[in-house]
């Protein structure tokens, strides 16, 4: 079905190639997980399958490629479209229409389906992916989650031989993921073809049976059987960056069970004075309260995560503290700086080191070119500082927003999911990077969907749903805390479920795995 | 110039240009309503003043997609938007005024024959975007036999030239620099001159 | 409030028609306009228009005369800098200036004008949906798949655009170390870079929105309307109604002697 021989992508103005000489077969039925760290190219493989690049983007590409039986490099990207299906990898951005019916009944128009046929083959669609309750939105209103699910269907509505999916779950709760990804199984089944680029590998379940693993130079490093790929090439690739499995951790990491690690307790951070507290904390946007009651203090060299599912009111909750949302209540305490969850909205300098530079001119600060070039060291932008930041990678923009607040010396950060579609290293090293801060002795807020994170970098949890405060404490407490978890709708990563029994601090845990990980040789 | 067929990328840029600059336009109608009581007896001047900054999107959108007609088509799809989604006003006419605007935008770089793109054809643009409302204003509200006509005339042009013309290149190059205008004519041009930096990898 | 784009949620006879239809007669009508300047024809349109409008379309009077608000400064200034700016007899002298009887004439007509033409605009938009405007344009006025799926596309850019323009605000507001909870800057520089970071994620929205309907097909051959906007006899109807009214107004006052046109003021 898909049939890709040396295969070759350089973007124009880019000096090395994205990918190198890729083979890549996959026959009916089969389904091929897409592997690599940030940047290596797994979004430009899919686009290439898709026929968008080099026709819609700009790109020399080299080699074979024929997907349905067609050349992909040079039939025309729609009508490769009657046979392959793309759900691109910002999901909000692929929702064209006014409503979910005429969304999902595009793709069956543009083939020229009768009519009378279109209505029984949306409804089935929606049903499937668990979206037949949205039929009658307006696109505009969902939430990240709902206009996931009706992307997939709109996807999926042309009964596609090929099915190429770019991280379909990114923006989703910890449940949300899961049903997407029940969706997208539930789907690939038929006797289709799937090519899927995914970071959550824990979330998804079940593995598709392939694997393709690309290297940070954009050749392909290994193929085979997912597990035996996975296991017997796991230590260099966690030290490569790439999420995986918990089994190929637990390889990599040379043990059996995480019990067997050998934890090494960290000591507890003290917790400072109180930077920011807030009492009867209540946030309303059109008149609906989204947030109700809420007690909250943020103590000095303490990160505090706040968790829940979308639409639970976290980012309400960190504009509401931030003062860029009328409350009711109080709210007391130093500066507070926040971290916008997507980077491009906050960017108002046309060079990386004028974005840098931005705060602490305002602020009128000594020694700017000093904090500047210490900044982009600590954030691993240097050589980038005469880059337009709107020209930097989406890992890049983020260390780039994070970098432009630590360096405004506000008393509290409030970081609004950092580290989505983060590869697993670029995802430490943001964590690190908060971490850091609260050792400077700042107050740090950090809103995240990816509860080992939660694990990694939190002192307490403050776990919302529908806009209270469901339980707030120490992170050990809360995520052993089965009744809250399932109260907030909130299922642990297998990683979690595996630390809680082994009667350590969780953190310490964590550490441990991904220490003994990158020790191990290759 | 460009002889393929106008691709979908190109059409939804254009869309949004119009979008972008139809909301900015409303905003900008807040300014003149501000203007036209602050220059208190003058205050209908205020819209001669602004003018150019109701056109922008046209010689925006030729630099960016360097094709016959997209002055036009930019500024006919923000009147469409204005009309049918921004509920404005002045309702279909705007269809009209959006055409003859764009076709006098248009007017400087076909007199190029589109091949050039350096700043007197964009001052030369703006002038006859200003000049081309002039002689609508004319017709829907007897500009002519005003006494302040030599006044209105002078205003549009200035206005035309500066916030039309220039700004257009401006926002241009501001864009293109940021990434987005990658697959377009423009950012196609910019890789191609050795003037302009090559983008980092 | 409806949303942007969006017409009333009820029904009514305007909410029925065609909307191509509808921006057709619309379109003619604002032609036609343009060539009476005397005061008596705007004014008996008009005076024949609101009550239209408010029963075909059941558009509420409050809501009309809330309308009227958006356009009616503009009208004023139209009546003031023309009543001023014109030869003829001199009426009145006001501060300085020169109130001329014909000024004020084609003054009163160019508001009159501008007050009827808002007041279709705004039954226009209260009772014709923008998505259907557009497939509508699509089924009947042969505009092509891909420039009316791109207007759609500008539709979903414009419906994000004004949350999109406060979070980047918000966003931007937070940078700056002085800044006061509760207040966005709105300074000319800061307007500025923020509707530049607007521009920026507009231009990638659609960047990416192409994509997607690329590889959904759209282009690649004859399509079919799922749900196909309706087009009949009583639009026709409705045009000729319109259309004749407008006419007989303007012979009229033409018979009546008080038509004036920019040739003969
Ligand atoms: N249109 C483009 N023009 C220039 N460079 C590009 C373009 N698209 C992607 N790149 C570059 O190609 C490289 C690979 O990008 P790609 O999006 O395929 O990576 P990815 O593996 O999907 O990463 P991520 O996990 O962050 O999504 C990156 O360095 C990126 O900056
Ligand atoms: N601008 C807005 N206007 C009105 N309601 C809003 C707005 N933004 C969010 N909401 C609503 O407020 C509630 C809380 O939203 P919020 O964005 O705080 O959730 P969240 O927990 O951050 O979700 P996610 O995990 O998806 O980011 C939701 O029901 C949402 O629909
Ligand atoms: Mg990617
Ligand atoms: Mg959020």
């Amino acid at each position: 079905m898909i049939e890709v021989r040396g295969l070759g992508v350089t973007f124009p103005g880019g000096v090395a190639p994205v990918l190198r000489d890729v083979d890549l077969d996959v026959p009916p039925g089969e389904q091929v997980l897409v592997l690599a760290g940030s940047g290596a190219g797994k979004s430009t493989l899919l686009r290439v399958l898709a026929g968008i690049v080099p026709q819609v983007v700009d790109a020399h590409v080299t080699g074979r490629v024929r997907v349905a039986g067609l050349d992909a490099t040079t039939t025309p990207t729609a009508d490769l479209a009657r046979h392959v299906a793309t759900l691109t990898q910002d999901p909000t951005d692929q929702l064209c229409l006014p409503t979910v019916l005429d969304e999902v009944a595009f793709a069956l128009e543009n083939r020229g389906v009768d009519p009378a046929l279109i209505g029984p083959a949306v409804d089935r669609t929606l049903s499937a992916v668990g979206a037949a309750h949205l039929r009658d939105r307006r696109t505009a209103e969902l939430s990240g989650g709902e206009g996931q699910r009706v992307a997939l269907a709109a996807a999926l509505v042309a009964d596609p031989k090929v099915l190429l999916l770019d991280e379909p779950t990114a923006l989703l709760d910890p449940a949300a993921a899961r049903a997407v990804a029940g969706a997208v199984r539930a789907a690939a089944g038929s006797g289709r073809s799937a090519v899927l680029v995914e970071h959550r590998l824990d979330e998804l379940g079940q593995l598709p049976g392939r694997v393709l693993v690309l290297d940070p130079d954009g050749r392909v490093r290994a193929t085979g059987p997912t597990l035996q790929v996975l296991h017997e090439d796991a230590p260099a690739l966690a030290r490569l960056g790439t999420w995986l499995p918990l089994s190929a951790e637990l390889v990599a990491a040379g043990v059996d069970r995480i019990g067997d690690l050998t934890v090494t307790a960290t000591p507890r951070a003290p917790a400072g004075p109180t930077v920011l507290s807030a009492r009867a904390l209540r946030v309303r946007r059109d008149g609906r309260t989204v947030v109700d009651g809420l007690d909250l203090d943020v103590r000095a060299g303490r990160v505090t995560a706040v968790v829940g599912l979308n639409g639970s009111g976290k980012s309400s909750l960190l504009l509401g503290l931030a003062g860029l949302l009328p409350v009711e209540g109080t709210v007391r305490g130093g500066s507070v700086g926040l971290v916008f969850q997507h980077p491009e909205h906050q960017l108002l300098a046309r060079t990386v080191r004028d974005e840098v530079a931005w705060g602490p001119r305002r602020a009128r600060l000594g020694g700017v070119d000093e904090r500047v070039s210490g900044a982009l060291e600590s954030y691993r932008l240097t050589g980038f500082e005469d880059r337009d930041p709107f020209r930097l990678s989406g890992g890049q923009q983020r260390r780039l927003s994070l970098a432009a607040m630590a360096v405004c010396g506000h008393d509290v950060l409030l970081a609004d999911e950092p580290t989505f579609g983060q590869d697993r290293a670029t995802s430490v090293a943001c964590a690190e990077a908060l971490r850091a801060l609260a050792d400077e002795g700042r107050g740090v807020v950090l809103v995240t969907h990816d509860l080992r994170l939660v694990g990694e970098v939190a002192d307490d949890v403050l776990v919302l749903h529908a806009g209270r405060a469901l339980a707030h404490g120490p992170v050990d407490a809360v995520l052993a805390d089965d009744a809250v978890l399932r109260g907030a709708g909130l299922p642990l990563p297998p990683v979690l479920a595996a630390w809680r029994r082994t009667g350590h601090p969780v953190r310490a845990t964590l550490q441990a795995l991904r220490r003994a990980g990158l020790a191990v040789p290759a | 110039m460009n002889r393929r067929r106008i691709s979908l990328s190109e059409l939804v840029l254009l869309a949004v240009l119009a979008v972008v600059s139809g909301f900015v336009y409303w905003a900008l109608v807040q300014a003149w309503i501000a203007l036209q009581i602050a220059m208190g007896p003058f205050g209908d001047l205020a819209q001669n003043v602004l003018i150019g900054g109701w056109m922008v999107a046209a010689p925006l959108a030729l630099y960016i997609v360097r094709r016959p007609g997209a002055g036009i088509v930019v500024e006919l799809v923000a009147a469409l938007v204005e009309v049918a989604f921004l509920a404005s006003p002045v309702g279909p006419m705007l269809l009209v005024v959006g055409l003859v605007q764009g076709a006098g935008a248009e007017l400087g770089f076909a007199l190029t024959r589109y091949r050039r793109y350096d700043w007197s054809v964009f001052v030369l643009s703006g002038a006859l975007a200003g000049l081309a409302s002039t002689v609508l204003g004319m017709v829907r509200f007897g500009w002519l036999t005003q006494d302040w006509f030599a006044w209105r005339l002078g205003l549009q042009v200035a206005s035309g030239i500066l916030l039309c013309g220039i700004a257009a290149k401006v926002i241009g190059d501001a864009l293109a620099r940021t990434g987005v205008l990658d697959n377009t004519a423009l950012g196609r041009a910019r890789r191609q001159d050795p003037a302009t930096p090559a983008p980092v990898p | 409030m409806t949303g942007l784009g969006q017409a009333l949620p009820h029904d009514s006879v305007l909410h029925r028609r065609n909307p191509t239809v509808k921006l057709a007669v619309f379109l003619v009508v604002s032609l036609v306009l343009l060539v009476p300047v005397d005061p008596w024809t705007p004014l008996a349109l008009l005076l024949l228009a609101l009550p239209a409008v408010a029963c075909a379309g059941r558009i509420p009077l409050p809501v009309l005369g809330r309308a009227a608000l958006l356009f009616g400064p503009f009208a004023c200034s139209l009546l003031a800098v023309n009543a001023v700016t014109r030869d003829g007899p001199v009426v009145a002298d006001v501060a300085g200036l020169q109130a001329t009887s014909t000024g004020l004439a084609i003054g009163v007509a160019l508001a009159l004008r501008t007050v009827l033409v808002g007041t279709l605009a705004v039954a226009f938009s209260l009772t014709t949906d923008g998505a259907r405007l557009m497939t509508s344009l699509h089924q009947h006025a042969r505009l092509g798949a891909r420039p009316t799926f791109a207007v759609l596309a500008g539709y979903r850019v414009l419906e994000d655009l004004p949350q999109r323009w406060t979070t980047i605000r918000q966003a931007q507001s937070v940078r700056d170390p002085r800044h006061r909870a509760g207040r966005l800057p709105r300074d000319p520089a800061s307007l500025a870079r923020a509707a530049f970071a607007l521009l920026v994620v507009a231009l990638r929205q659609g960047e990416r929105m192409a994509i997607a309907m690329e590889t959904r097909g759209l282009g690649s051959g004859p399509r079919t309307v799922h749900r196909p906007v309706a087009l009949d006899r009583r639009d026709a109807v409705f045009a000729v109604v319109v259309l004749s009214v407008c006419g007989l107004v303007v012979l009229a006052s033409w018979r009546a002697g008080v038509l004036r046109t920019w040739s003969t003021v």
